[in-house]
């Protein structure tokens, strides 16, 4: 079992400070990076630590540098959350080198969905909107 | 038909007012639009490509419209839109934020329920139910939508106006080594660490110690 400490309400807070602001600057309502075309809660709880290893890098590897904006506040609370994700990421690489992380042939197809859900904008709209549904992330993540 | 010319003034701050998820969408009325005003709303959930118009809530002159029936299920999140109408004229569509039933709700404060000894009282707290669309309809306590839910506990000597805090887990609390024969008040309220959320304290259950036999 791979168990990890995380700062879930520092990156609870820091998210809800920037929500309204980041979900504002995602004018597209009819496409979701992580839910479609299923919610993550249709994910089997045996593969919940791969898919959160595989987010956890899509975050730190594809979204957080792709979040510059212009205000300075919103820059810093997301240098923040980044900040968090990436010691969860290497906590997460470390159970996986253990054999502890594995994944399935069936969340490696789902991460390759959110994957493509990505790529299929460009990258700024794409990062600012997977920035956006961070909380569908954190919500997923702490349902028991 | 052709969509009306739009040049009445918009709907202002339309937005999700939720308790325990019961979600009703509010809005002010356009500015000095007088009466007469009516209204229709849509409602969408986040990533899916549809609007779907609101039947309960279509030609009203009230500026709300209970959603909690459309956006019970909270591992999803929503839009909703208000549109004005008056003398044939029509406003533009406005919209709320994106709203999360999970994160974007309040909670009621639990409700309290006290008995005594002679030198102690004990405290049952019971969480408020998730809102349901019957009274038939199954009962969801938020403490199953949140795991991490926890009570502050406050309780008052009324003679000495001291007061002890208590943080619990569960539902139930004891409260040891008081003085017989006095008045003590309890007031609790939730705290859920994350999602962060916390209500506000329920009105005081004041009950007295039995006296020394």
């Amino acid at each position: 079992l791979c168990r990890i400490s995380m700062s879930m309400t520092e990156i609870r807070s820091g998210f809800s400070a920037i929500k309204a602001n980041i979900q504002a600057r995602d004018p597209i309502r009819t496409l979701s990076i992580l839910s479609y075309p299923h919610s993550l809660h249709k994910v089997k709880s045996s593969d919940r630590c791969c898919i959160t290893h595989q987010l956890f890098n899509f975050y730190v590897d594809k979204v957080f540098k792709h979040c510059k904006t212009e205000d300075s506040y919103v820059n810093r609370k997301i240098s923040s959350i980044a900040n968090s994700f990436l010691s969860v990421k290497r906590k997460l690489r470390q159970c996986h080198e253990q054999n502890k992380c594995m994944c399935g042939q069936e969340p490696t197809e789902k991460f390759k969905q959110i994957l493509a859900n990505y790529e299929g904008l460009n990258v700024t709209s794409a990062a600012i909107k997977s920035l956006g549904e961070l909380d569908i992330l954190l919500d997923w993540m702490e349902k028991s | 038909s052709g969509e009306l010319y739009c040049s009445l003034p918009n709907p202002r701050n339309v937005h999700f007012e939720s308790v325990n998820m019961k979600n009703v969408l509010h809005w002010s009325a356009p500015e000095g639009a007088g009466d007469g005003v009516l209204y229709k709303v849509k409602y969408s959930v986040y990533g899916v490509g549809k609007w779907i118009r609101k039947p309960e809530c279509r030609n009203i002159n009230r500026t709300w419209c209970d959603l909690s029936s459309e956006t019970s299920d909270y591992e999803e999140q929503y839009y909703a839109s208000v549109k004005a109408f008056l003398n044939g004229m029509c406003s533009d569509w406005m919209e709320t934020t994106r709203f999360n039933p999970l994160t974007d709700t309040k909670i009621d404060p639990p409700m309290v329920s006290v008995s005594s000894t002679e030198k102690s009282i004990s405290i049952i707290l019971t969480a408020p139910e998730k809102w349901k669309r019957s009274p038939e309809g199954e009962s969801i306590s938020l403490l199953q939508v949140y795991p991490g839910l926890q009570y502050n506990v406050s309780v008052l000597n009324k003679k000495t106006k001291k007061r002890w805090f208590f943080s619990i887990s569960n539902n139930t609390l004891v409260v040891p080594w008081l003085e017989p024969g006095t008045a003590y008040c309890v007031s609790a309220q939730i705290y859920v660490t994350t999602p962060l959320l916390h209500s506000g304290f329920s009105k005081e259950h004041c009950i007295a110690t039995l006296k020394d036999k």
